[in-house]
């Protein structure tokens, strides 16, 4: 019975066969295709001679081959270095762009990029740079002196306002530069300017051949953008370890290794080891740090709260959470004490509140009556440490441990108040000697998860001490505009994010700085201390003696941590994922993990 | 009619669940600040991201069992053996104003400090997610109420002018309502939002949202009501009425109200809980509450991150259920009325 039922099915079933073939056909076929299109094809190296001033890495030689992945949550918004404002961006175009010097995070110390050498003129005004000789554009054109002073003319052509061109102004004049020969470029400087084999790094050097024309024709900021990436990439032409094959926005990009490149390992083989650079273009930082704990992106930035959660799965896949030492940036909160009124006649700060924000016992009663240590044990879950200078600890070199600080003292707090004349009214309010009750609005911009931990943290300790805070979140573009136009506000909460050498940092420092936030663009400095920093930054800036540089540092730190116009929080420890199958990785306290990207390769097994 | 519809509710098991079940909801609510052993903004900073604490049996009477962080760097704590603290109830501990009016100092249960009791957890500042939630909930569980007593007033009176009266108005009222329709919500909240932020304290924003939500959701109600002003209109009683020379403003409330009030009551369980998710969704986009208030959606938000879940600090997402469960009795709840107020279904049955 069971065969006849079987026998009776069979020619139905014939009929269906095909069907079902077809459908697991057309299944394969789409499989295919799809593996198709997501496996990459192998990288061609043509074997073009090295440079005759080739760069040979100190580091062990590798083996070619191997993708590396990383994830970014925004992505460029141009390839031009003159438009470029933002890191990612620039982060994108120093991929393929290289500029003249290096800041080596290891080393710290400038190093030699595109320039081979330098010398510095006895007045210390000029500095002759010796470039590399023989190096190539990634589409085979030499590179030569014209290219960088096509870069610095475009740079300081009225047409073509950008962010250089202040970098580069110093002591009110722009730098000089000039060709001496084909491989042979002079600086010159108004004044002696120590750290200006450090800034002259930062503007990658544009290929004469390819962008004259367009700058010619006033064009030049057009040129580069992303659509140039999506559409020809080819077009960006560059010196640096890779040039871009692909750049798909919202999705990824994808950089192949620039056949050009200027660095050999010891056996003579041209970097970078890695076929494939790609970074994924991620939602968030959460995304971005689920993408690694299972296992699809090489490398990311771990939060110190899920330091434990992304070490569970490292045995899976293999990687290790490198702990970086403190963030560079710094954080704080800020009072404000610009003077005048506004074009309505209206005090920027109402009167008795100016007298508070400018009374530097105010602001340190203040920071000693804020729990900054509480915060790092609770939200941080330890992994921070208190912030005590204006230089983050991350940044062994400049940073001067031996400035003033302001644990959490509570009662140390109260008697600065009281010395200061402030008393308790019945309800436990604070009254400053006119009888106003002491009440600070604060604003922060939202979005950040850990700012509003801080601040309400913040708001309950000042209730403790009889300080009304009021907290307010404004989105960014409003906060800045807020505190560096209009100065209407009491007090606010922001951060910076660190660079190397302290020059980065003059616009804070200086009185007459864009970003001296208490009281920007001061004419002449406002107070005694202020002058002395003042002098303390051009001092160092003018002496081309390193230790010298960094006493000068140290003490401008002690001044600003004496003084304390900027209440500084805390700065949380970083931690960086990455995978055990690479190699050669040396993981700096600052600045990018894969700084050395030209030089990981993978390790034999894989 | 209430007292007929209390009746009807109460008779269906589902009925009388859904309404007990909001009821102590709204119960807890009105007294959070008596039931809730601390304020919203209490925080403990040496004990963050506590779990819940156990409740244990001592001479007979209920302890709070005492933790000890083990690990800092992955907020585990473990309970130490033996070592309690005493739960007082009626005790009176730190002075509040009840409803902001009567001062009092009595709260439910609490603990002496400085031990802290966690019903559900605590948070990264180590503020007590119990006391978050109930606090919380004047938040979510009220903005529905006042959005729809705009939303239902405008649209009733709106939907009723332009069905009672017509022609000219009609045309008005029905155009204002498509433009209100078209106004793209969300773009409208971010830029309000943005730009009354700096006016209002983070309190203050909350109402803030209640209105721009009701004052742009309305419009779907109005457009109904008219629809059912329409056919009301032509009925023989509201032309008796007409005739006996009673004002438009009477026949509008005495006949016409009467008569669309089943409708507006369903109407109007059924899109609380479309506030309450509205807020929520706000709040977790950043754009609703903020710090220091609370609220379900911003508490929701603040759990959003990895770490809630590698480290698994489930009762971070408590209010989630909260939500859930409100939501869901509304639409039940919601789903009875209907049955009960379909003149139908009523027909039928007799």
């Amino acid at each position: 019975m069971f065969q006849h039922n079987s026998g009776t099915a069979l020619p139905s079933q014939r009929t269906e066969i095909p069907f079902l073939l077809q459908v697991i056909l057309v299944l394969l076929l789409a499989l295919a295709g799809t593996g198709c299109k997501g496996e990459i094809p192998g990288v061609e190296r043509p074997e073009y001679s090295l440079p005759l001033d080739v760069d040979i890495s100190s580091n062990e030689p590798g083996r070619y081959g191997g993708i590396f992945v990383t994830a970014e949550s925004q992505q460029p918004r141009t390839f031009n270095p003159l438009v470029a404002e933002d890191a990612y961006s620039s982060e994108a175009i120093g991929r393929f762009l290289n500029g003249l010097t290096f800041y080596h995070p290891l080393k710290e110390e400038v190093v030699p990029e595109l320039a081979r050498s330098w010398e510095i003129s006895e007045d210390q005004k000029s500095i002759t740079m010796h470039l590399r000789r023989g190096v190539r554009w990634s589409d085979g054109e030499p590179f030569t002196a014209s290219d960088v002073m096509f870069t610095f003319k475009a740079l300081f052509d009225e047409r073509y306002p950008n962010r250089y061109q202040g970098q580069y102004t110093i002591a009110g004049e722009p730098i000089g530069y000039e060709k001496i020969d084909q491989y042979t470029v002079r600086f010159s400087t108004a004044r002696p300017y120590s750290p200006f084999l450090y800034v002259i790094g930062f503007i990658g050097i544009l290929p004469r051949h390819v962008l004259y024309d367009a700058y010619e024709q006033g064009e030049l900021l057009q040129k580069w953008s992303i659509r140039t990436a999506m559409h020809q990439p080819g077009e960006l032409v560059g010196t640096g370890p890779f040039s871009i094959r692909s750049f798909r926005p919202g999705q990824r990009i994808l950089y192949e290794p620039n056949p050009h490149y200027w660095r050999a390992d010891s056996k003579g083989r041209r970097l970078p080891y890695v076929d494939y650079l790609i970074t994924r273009y991620v939602q968030d930082r959460n995304t971005e740090t689920v993408l690694f704990v299972s296992g699809q992106i090489d490398v990311s930035a771990i939060t110190p709260g899920d330091v434990v959660g992304v070490n569970r799965n490292s045995e899976l896949h293999d990687y290790t959470v490198h702990h970086r030492g403190p963030a560079t940036g710094i954080r704080f909160i800020w009072f404000n004490q610009k003077p005048g009124t506004n074009e309505q006649g209206r005090p920027y700060v109402e009167p008795h509140k100016l007298e508070w924000f400018t009374n530097k016992k105010f602001r340190q009663a203040v920071l000693y009556g804020f729990n900054r240590e509480g915060l790092i044990s609770s939200v941080y879950f330890g992994r921070a440490e208190l912030l005590h200078s204006i230089i983050s600890p991350a940044n062994q070199r400049w940073y001067n441990p031996d400035v003033r600080k302001y644990p959490y003292d509570p009662d140390r707090a109260r008697e600065l108040l009281a010395s200061q004349g402030f008393v308790y009214g019945a309800d436990g309010n604070l009254l400053d000697q006119y009888g106003n009750a002491v009440v600070v609005d604060v604003y922060a911009s939202e979005g950040d998860d850990i700012t509003p931990q801080i601040l309400s943290t913040f708001r309950e300790n000042m209730r403790d001490l009889g300080i009304r805070v009021r907290v307010r979140y404004l989105d960014f573009g409003t906060l800045v505009a807020r505190i560096s136009r209009h100065f209407e506000y009491e007090a606010a909460m922001m951060g910076f994010t660190g660079g190397a050498d302290p020059s980065g940092g003059r616009a804070i420092y200086l009185s007459s700085g864009r970003l001296h936030l208490w009281n920007p663009g001061q004419e002449e400095p406002h107070t005694e201390w202020e002058s002395r920093v003042d002098q303390l930054v051009y001092a160092s800036e003018e002496t081309f003696d390193p230790d010298e540089r960094v006493e000068y540092v140290h003490r401008m730190q002690e001044i600003f941590s004496e003084e304390l116009p900027l209440l500084f929080l805390l700065t949380p420890h970083t931690y960086v994922g990455l995978k055990n199958k690479w190699r050669n990785v040396r993981i700096p306290s600052m600045g990018s993990v894969i700084w050395n990207i030209d030089e990981l390769y993978l390790e034999p097994e894989h | 009619m209430v007292k007929h519809l209390l009746q009807e509710i109460l008779r269906r098991p589902l009925g009388m669940l859904c309404l007990s079940v909001l009821g102590l909801l709204y119960a807890c609510t009105i007294f959070s600040q008596f039931l809730a052993p601390y304020l919203p903004t209490d925080q403990d900073l040496e004990k963050a991201y506590h779990p819940p604490t156990r409740i244990v049996l001592k001479d007979w009477r209920p302890h709070v069992q005492i933790y000890e962080q083990v690990d800092p760097a992955a907020a585990r704590y473990e309970p130490v053996h033996g070592e309690t603290a005493a739960i007082s109830f009626f005790a009176p501990g730190r002075e509040y104003r009840l409803w902001g009016l009567i001062p009092a100092e009595t709260r439910l249960f609490q603990v002496e400090e400085p031990h802290r009791i966690y019903l559900l957890g605590s948070d990264g500042t180590g503020r007590d997610v119990f006391s978050r939630l109930l606090y919380g909930a004047q938040v979510s569980l009220s903005i529905g109420f006042i959005g729809i007593c705009i939303t239902m007033t405008l649209g009733f009176l709106l939907g009723g002018v332009a069905g009672y009266f017509g022609g000219r108005v009609d045309f008005l009222a029905m155009r204002l309502v498509e433009f209100i329709i078209a106004v793209p919500s969300l773009y409208l909240l971010i830029a309000l939002r943005g730009a009354l932020a700096e006016h209002f304290e983070p309190e203050q924003m909350y109402l803030v949202i209640v209105i721009i939500l009701s004052l742009i959701g309305w419009a779907g109600a109005a457009r109904i009501i008219r629809g059912m002003a329409l056919s009301l209109r032509e009925r023989p009683f509201i032309l008796a009425s007409e005739v006996m020379g009673q004002s438009s403003i009477k026949v509008l409330f005495r006949h016409f109200l009467p008569n669309l009030a089943s409708y507006l009551l369903v109407a109007a369980t059924l899109s609380i809980p479309a506030y309450i998710l509205a807020e929520a969704a706000l709040s977790f986009l950043g754009l609703g509450i903020q710090e220091p208030g609370t609220s379900w959606g911003l508490m929701l938000q603040q759990a959003q991150e990895l770490k809630v879940f590698t480290l698994n600090l489930w009762w971070l997402l408590t209010p989630g259920a909260a939500i859930f469960i409100t939501v869901i009795t509304f639409n039940v709840l919601g789903d009875v009325l209907r049955d009960i107020v379909d003149p139908r279904q009523q027909m039928i049955k007799r």
